[in-house]
């Protein structure tokens, strides 16, 4: 349980994934700005496609996005979100 | 979960991969925004569009009464390439499944 070394960490993150696809999300970027959506991908760079994507700032709706990649780099967190 | 047969997206870029040849939206640093046409990508999406309108957002403070005035610039460039590592978003438009 305690046990912890980087292919254990990596395969966790995978699980995390793959267990969040298709489900709803939340992904905050570096930048302040939150996209709530349905989470169809995530590669290993965090590149991420989001479907029906909802783009908040400040918690204000700004956008929606049909589909929307979003580019690994800027990416603060991803949170999964309970089914509203 | 529903798996497309054809044309499927099975890592991220193949949605960039699916938009080749279609006009997209592009959401860069500095509120920057970019629609073009988009012709050839690679894995830092660094892209080449064309046709492409950028709208910069501009927000300027009146000395006077403090008011922030948010002013768009708009411009169009024929043909562009465009440096990943400035991209934030890629909205593709919508596919019909």
């Amino acid at each position: 349980m305690t046990t912890s070394n980087t292919s254990n960490n990596s395969n966790a993150q995978f699980n995390f994934f793959k267990m969040c696809i298709g489900r709803p999300v939340v992904v905050k970027l570096n930048n302040g700005v939150e996209y709530r959506g349905i989470l169809e991908v995530v590669d290993g760079n965090m590149n991420i496609v989001m479907e029906q994507t909802e783009e908040y700032l400040n918690g204000q709706l700004k956008t929606k996005y049909g589909d929307c990649f979003l580019r690994g780099n800027n990416v603060l967190y991803i949170s999964a979100q309970p089914r509203k | 979960m529903d798996k497309r047969e054809e044309g499927s997206v099975e890592e991220p870029l193949d949605l960039i991969r699916l938009s080749l040849d279609e006009r997209i939206f592009v959401k860069m640093r500095q509120d920057r925004e970019l629609r073009g046409k988009l012709h050839a990508y690679d894995q830092h999406l660094n892209m080449i569009l064309s046709d492409v309108e950028e709208t910069i957002k501009v927000v300027e403070k009146d000395e006077e009464t403090d008011e922030e005035i948010i002013r768009n610039i708009k411009r169009n460039i024929k043909m562009l390439f465009v440096r990943g590592d400035g991209v934030i978003l890629i909205s593709p438009p919508l596919r019909t499944s």
